[in-house]
């Protein structure tokens, strides 16, 4: 569960720190920008893949039927307002705006909605995980569709507005496999995509934008400028370069290390988007010596979470020692179970191990230098787990290379990735059965389905404590802490607002 | 004059020959390392939380099921064929996205030898003629440092000093959409110097050793006896026949360049072959892996060729 951007969520505030300058100038102001990225998207089909490159590139091109507001709540986006549901959770009926259109000019009906959520059900990741639970989706009139459930199965709408995986809208006689036009509603059209060199967007002329205020991703979208251009800047450190010189006007994922030199450059600014997701240890829970319940705990005993995050980030400003699944402030932040966290407990790490008949074998880790803040994680990992007792085997290969082994149960024990604060417990990875590490017991089955059934949110609040509960008690994963990740903008951007997949509708530059 | 002709023919038949086994062993031991090496093309595109099912689904759909030796075949096939396959990723045929990615290597290429010849050449003549002296001293002591800093970190510097402090060059990228040609030069400047300054110190080191056997020869000690001006004695006799070293350097220098100056087209964010072959490696882009390295090692061997033959050229003591 890999993604570089995902995040947020809450109760309260998003995070969506709009920033401290002046309001917007006048709209139409135009001009075009440019953007510097972490690298070449692997598709430009928002359905196909789970990268957060993709999702925060596409999301100007195609939009959902619903998004997330500044509060993370599901609001409608191409839907005119929220589903009404009925039977008992298991029939959702979904008004469609009207005067909405594609890219080519065609409006969007029932029959693109239809077509588009039916590819979706099919090939996106996060639509297989929904087509277990929809039994049909049909056109209901010109302007509304209707989904039916098999059973009731409340993630459905946070999936509908997830911007990764996502159940996008495509005229229908565009959809192919694999995709070839990218045709969509949003507020930019895609111009051209010269790999490796830039991906060209230009304003939408007849984008049809809601007319709410704009809050997080939802409410009213203004394409502002003339043109946005994506362009992979692979080198963190030139991409710093890039925003400090003017060449880029935003710059994103920079290495914390360049705070400094961000914060005392003029005409630029770092914005910090706090928490950004969580490191993890996931452990194996379908074979080797940590299937073992026992043995999990006392990985839980051994480790020191405030080592692990200061090697990993270096800087408080940039991270947070935190055993909960969802921070303070976040509708799911509960402190269920999380007296397992944090103990650095050798001792009773080793009482643990003995208990569990520890027969002193290599625990196997698998971690990648692709991802520095994994490689220094996994080196103190292996410091304090060697304290306890235990005999370890760290094997560092590329991204790729551990992302195939990781499918193997026989391979590994350990391996170390992060993830993101998705808005929905439901989407963590790490949640699903068939995620490597394989959680599956008797008392997740239990809690995770009472939690996914209830339709009442409230309710489900309520219901996620037993699900962290579990966690802890299960052990699949030691969730490391919370860490804040860096980007920069030019100081001339206004109306930038700060979330885990930037975008540059309703924003403009001064002059 | 007639067995001096079938000689050469037949050695250039031998050497055309010679390359073709080479490329030969080279498609197949790519094509084998490439998919021996763990990693999945699908399990990149369709991101880090895609399922095992969907994974194994793709990878029926890029015909990545198939056992290797069908796999082989078909690509063998594709070669016969001038088909060098369709990247994964990027939509377009291997041939197409090497050919988009020709333009800012080459340059980049033709600027950075002649930065490096440029300085390397004179610069070692000097130190040669001047052997001994505090010049030369600096020259040996200046070579092997720039042969020793890292081009992505003299490419930072360079970044550093002229993007972002006096702003006369761009960071990085080769220009958006309505860049025109001077614009893409201009994005090459940094890139070209840099590897320039770090290349430049292999041709000082060995056109100044070779110029300093040289210089001792007879024939150079009569050229001077003879009256001759020493501009004269030292470039007409003493350069000319110690230029197969300096070629052989500068010729393996520029095919080395040509296969894609990997760091620092990363540095850059130039999207040449470097930059191209090094995201293919990192999504497991098999047909795009396979396609540059054997059109880049083409180019190598054909390179070694021509400095073979250009040895005749330089040197008619030379045959084959």
């Amino acid at each position: 569960m890999i993604i570089d951007r995902r995040s947020f969520l809450a109760g309260t505030a998003m995070g969506v720190l709009a920033l401290n300058f002046p309001a917007r100038a006048a709209a139409g102001s135009g001009g075009i920008i440019d953007v510097a990225m972490i690298g070449e998207p692997p598709t430009l089909d928002p359905m196909m893949s789970t990268a957060d490159l993709v999702g925060t590139i596409t999301q100007h091109i195609f939009e959902t039927l619903f998004t997330f507001d500044g509060e993370w709540k599901t609001v409608p986006m191409l839907a005119a307002e929220m589903p009404a549901i009925s039977d008992g959770g298991k029939a959702y009926d979904v008004k469609l705006r009207e005067g909405v259109k594609f890219h080519d000019g065609s409006p969007m009906t029932s029959a693109d909605v239809v077509a588009s959520l039916q590819r979706w059900l099919a090939v996106a990741g996060r639509g297989k995980q929904a087509a277990a639970y929809v039994s049909g989706v049909e056109a209901n009139g010109d302007n509304a569709i209707k989904i039916t459930m098999k059973e009731p199965w409340a993630p459905l709408l946070a999936l509908l507005a997830f911007n990764n995986s996502a159940a996008v809208v495509l005229p229908k006689g565009k959809l192919a496999e694999p995709l070839t036009e990218f045709v969509g509603t949003g507020p930019y059209k895609l111009v051209e995509h010269k790999p490796d060199q830039y991906i060209q967007l230009a304003r939408f002329e007849d984008y049809a934008a809601r007319e709410e205020a704009a809050s997080g991703y939802g409410g009213k979208r203004e394409p502002i400028f003339d043109e946005i251009r994506f362009v992979p800047v692979p080198d963190p450190n030139t991409r710093v370069a890039g925003v400090v010189s003017g060449q880029y006007v935003f710059a994103d994922l920079l290495p914390t290390e360049a705070y400094g030199q961000l914060d005392g450059a003029s005409g630029v600014k770092p914005l910090i988007l706090e928490p950004f997701g969580n490191p993890s240890i996931v452990m194996n829970m379908k074979a080797g010596i940590l299937s073992n319940k026992k043995m999990r705990h006392a990985v839980q005993a051994a480790l020191d979470p405030n080592d692990m995050m200061l090697a990993a980030f270096g800087d408080e400003k940039f991270f947070k020692v935190d055993g909960a699944l969802y921070p303070e402030n976040y509708v799911w932040h509960t402190e269920g179970g999380v007296e397992r966290y944090g103990a650095a407990d050798a001792e009773k790490a080793a009482a643990l191990m003995k208990e569990a008949g520890y027969d002193g074998s290599p625990i196997r880790i698998l971690t990648s230098r692709q991802y520095e803040f994994h490689y220094k994680i996994a080196q103190v990992m292996v410091a304090y787990l060697q304290a306890a007792g235990f005999k370890t085997d760290m094997q560092v290969s590329d991204w790729a290379t551990l992302t195939t082994r990781r499918q193997d149960p026989s391979l590994w024990d350990i391996f170390i990735t992060h993830g993101p604060f998705v808005p929905e417990p439901a989407l963590i990875g790490s949640m699903s059965d068939s995620y490597p590490g394989w959680w599956v017991s008797d008392e997740k089955q239990k809690a995770v389905s009472a939690f996914n059934a209830e339709p009442d949110p409230d309710k489900r609040v309520a219901l996620f404590p037993e699900v962290q509960r579990v966690f802890y008690d299960d052990a699949p994963l030691y969730k490391v802490g919370n860490f804040n990740a860096l980007s920069a903008a030019s100081a001339s951007l206004e109306n930038l607002t700060v979330v885990p997949w930037p975008f540059f509708w309703n924003t403009s530059r001064k002059g | 004059m007639t067995m001096a002709r079938g000689a050469m023919a037949r050695r250039v038949l031998s050497r055309l020959g010679g390359m073709i086994v080479v490329l030969a062993l080279l498609v197949t031991v790519v094509f084998v390392i490439v998919r021996v090496t763990p990693g999945d093309p699908a399990a990149v595109m369709l991101g880090p939380d895609a399922t095992q099912a969907d994974i194994d689904q793709l990878r029926a759909q890029l015909g990545l099921d198939q056992p290797m030796l069908v796999q082989y075949f078909l690509y063998l096939g594709q070669l016969l064929h001038g088909d060098l396959g369709q990247s994964i990723f990027l939509n377009q045929p291997v041939l197409s996205a090497l050919a988009d990615r020709a333009e800012p290597t080459f340059f980049l290429t033709i600027f950075s030898i002649l930065i490096a010849t440029i300085i390397g050449v004179p610069v070692g003549i000097i130190a040669a003629y001047k052997r001994g002296t505090l010049f030369d001293q600096a020259v040996v002591v200046a070579a092997m440092l720039s042969a020793s800093i890292p081009s992505f970190w003299l490419g930072l510097l360079l970044i550093q000093w002229f993007s972002v402090q006096m702003g006369w060059f761009p960071t990085s990228g080769y220009g958006g959409p309505y860049a025109g040609f001077f614009d893409r030069i201009q994005h090459l400047v940094l890139p070209a110097v840099s590897l320039g300054i770090v290349n430049s110190a292999l041709i000082v080191r060995f056109t100044r050793a070779s110029m300093l056997d040289v210089l001792q020869e007879d024939y150079v000690r009569t050229a001077r006896s003879k009256g001759m001006s020493e501009f004269r004695a030292v470039m007409r006799h003493a350069f000319k026949n110690a230029l197969i070293p300096i070629v052989t350097v500068i010729g393996l220098t520029l095919a080395l360049l040509i296969s894609g100056a990997v760091v620092t087209e990363t540095v850059f964010g130039l999207p040449g072959v470097g930059s191209l072959v090094v995201s293919a490696v990192l999504r497991r882009d098999y047909p795009v892996i396979q396609g540059a390295l054997l059109v880049v090692a083409a180019i190598y061997v054909l390179i070694n060729f021509l400095i073979d033959m250009l040895y005749v050229v330089i040197d008619p003591r030379v045959r084959y």
